[in-house]
């Protein structure tokens, strides 16, 4: 069976795509899934730094779809989970060196041997936006609560409906003291602009921004709260029903449950 | 409709007749190009100066929410570079300040639509009447950044110290004509993780990127709440950040003004040694 080809967008940049893509991937590896990771960010590479593989590039995407190295030869093993690779993107070329069609023949061909192929797309909905998307048979869009954020993914959600590309969103960076002080949306607020199905709730937590500087997914840090909710977001993908974590938001949990058995 | 026009700037408004054209770029999304364009305008129109900002993410754009402006913008930049109005027409000006305007981007567009040469030509325009022209850069380093930068004499980079962002602005000085000589802004730095050794200091990413260091913002919830609301932060003379973004203004005008002093002590010697090291 082929896999899941997932890609991970969100129209604003820095919302936090590339460290969802490695957590989310090293989490589905963790349960015992083949993942591959491609970074669709042809010029402005970082999922490499973000999974620490960054020294252990040889071949990129580009040359892959160009011909001058096999497949194979391109995919990163990653040291701590056997069954997780990654395809970093070229870093000294343009975006427009591969095409809508290449990307989807490549993603295609990582189907073939895992269970899921994680595409982080670029920020934007220019040609990298759509060669990430040309790739992939459903989204993950990822937003923080945060006005223009949703705005951008809300375009976004009408790129990926015209192309009948079926999505679920993760809220991330959630900060449940502002929230409760009215000083930022609730994930109830998002969803409700956005009218869409909820993946996953991710706190706002420094944490993150130590084992990304570090290059280490967080799943695996012993007794991490992200980690917890990356699996949960991972079981999520498998089709099991897993309740969200309330963030101290007064009302939020029966809403969001209900929401999710909605679906 | 027109309403607007006689209070646009008209005359030239330096001696030598042109304004400064600046764009703010950093290839890596959401590290607070939209924000950092938005309260050097408002800083910047505070001090006197005439300020429009152009918009140039064309299908995301959001500098008119972080002005407050949204529900009053009627024209955008395509509008404008395909002369299906006037410019003054589509220029808005800020609820606060009579010297600050925006030139929105289209948001059912797409980059690809902007004609390079035209949007060159408008920013010339613009430099004849005001003293800033501010170009908020979209994300990454395609079409859109590429128009952004067209127009623009200089560049104002900004980074968040955090190794993405270093990388990606790297990238981005290298592909920035030498003669706009980029300058860094050092965006959300959290003192209390440099400290413990969890994140970047500025000397950390200044090392790598060896730019002229324009200032340094501390992370600051109060951002996001101003952001959300529609205030430049730049304008409350309570904030941390807001004085952060005034003293960035008047550097850029060309004033020696020190690095204001962090709360924080352990990044103080080292922020002080930084700007002392300024040319």
């Amino acid at each position: 069976m082929s896999a899941r080809r997932i890609v991970l967008t969100s129209g604003k940049g820095g919302v936090g795509k590339t460290t969802t893509t490695a957590n989310v991937g090293a989490a589905l590896a963790q349960r015992g899934h083949r993942v591959v990771l491609v970074d669709a960010d042809i010029g402005l590479r970082n999922l490499d730094l973000v999974l620490g593989v960054e020294k252990r590039i040889v071949f990129d995407l580009v040359e892959v779809v160009e011909g001058r190295c096999q497949l194979r030869q391109a995919l990163i093993r990653d040291k701590r989970f056997e069954t997780l690779a990654i395809l970093p993107a070229a870093q000294t070329r343009d975006k427009e060196a591969v095409t809508e069609e290449q990307m989807a023949r490549v993603a295609e061909e990582l189907a073939a041997t895992a269970d899921f192929v994680l595409i982080d797309s670029p920020a934007g909905i220019e040609h990298g936006f759509r060669n990430a998307v040309a790739a992939a048979t459903e989204a993950i869009v990822v937003t923080t609560p945060e006005v223009s954020s949703i705005r951008d993914a809300d375009r976004v959600i009408g790129k990926l409906n015209e192309r009948a590309l079926p999505y679920r969103l993760i809220v991330n960076r959630v900060r449940a003291d502002m929230v409760r002080s009215g000083d930022m949306m609730s994930v109830d607020d998002v969803c409700d602009i956005l009218s869409s199905e909820l993946l996953g709730i991710v706190p706002d937590d420094e944490e993150i921004i130590d084992t990304t500087n570090r290059g280490e997914p967080v799943v695996l840090a012993e007794a991490s709260r992200l980690g917890a909710i990356y699996d949960k977001i991972a079981r999520r993908l498998e089709g099991e029903l897993v309740p969200f974590t309330r963030l101290d938001e007064p009302g939020l949990f029966g809403r969001l449950f209900a929401a999710f058995k909605a679906s | 409709m027109r309403e607007f026009a006689s209070e646009v700037p008209a005359a030239p408004p330096q001696e030598h007749g042109r304004g400064r054209s600046i764009v703010i770029t950093s290839g890596k999304g959401g590290v607070g190009k939209t924000t950092t364009t938005a309260n050097l305008g408002a800083a910047l129109a505070a001090r006197g100066a005439r300020v429009v900002m152009i918009d140039a993410d064309v299908g995301l754009r959001n500098l008119d929410i972080v002005l407050g402006l949204e529900s009053r913008v009627r024209y955008h930049l395509l509008d404008v570079l395909e002369e299906r109005v006037e410019l003054d027409d589509a220029l808005v000006r800020d609820k606060r300040s009579e010297l600050l305007f925006l030139l929105a981007a289209a948001q059912a567009r797409e980059k690809e639509d902007v004609d390079t040469a035209q949007m060159t030509a408008l920013v010339e325009r613009l430099r004849e009447r005001f003293d800033y022209v501010l170009i908020d850069s979209p994300a990454g380093i395609e079409v859109g950044f590429r128009n952004a930068i067209a127009g623009a004499d200089e560049a104002l980079i900004v980074c968040m110290p955090e190794v993405s962002s270093v990388r990606d602005a790297d990238r981005v000085v290298g592909l920035l004509p030498p003669a706009m000589r980029p300058q860094l802004i050092v965006n959300r730095v959290r003192p209390h993780l440099v400290r413990k050794g969890k994140m970047l200091s500025v000397d950390d990413v200044n090392a790598i990127l060896r730019l002229p260091l324009l200032g340094v913002i501390v992370d600051e919830p109060a951002v996001i709440t101003a952001t959300n609301r529609g205030e430049p932060v730049a304008l409350d003379a309570s904030s941390q950040t807001g004085s952060a973004f005034r003293a960035i203004a008047a550097r850029l005008a060309g004033e020696d003004v020190a690095a204001p002093a962090p709360r924080e002590a352990g990044v103080l010697a080292k922020l002080g040694a930084l700007f002392r090291g300024r040319r």
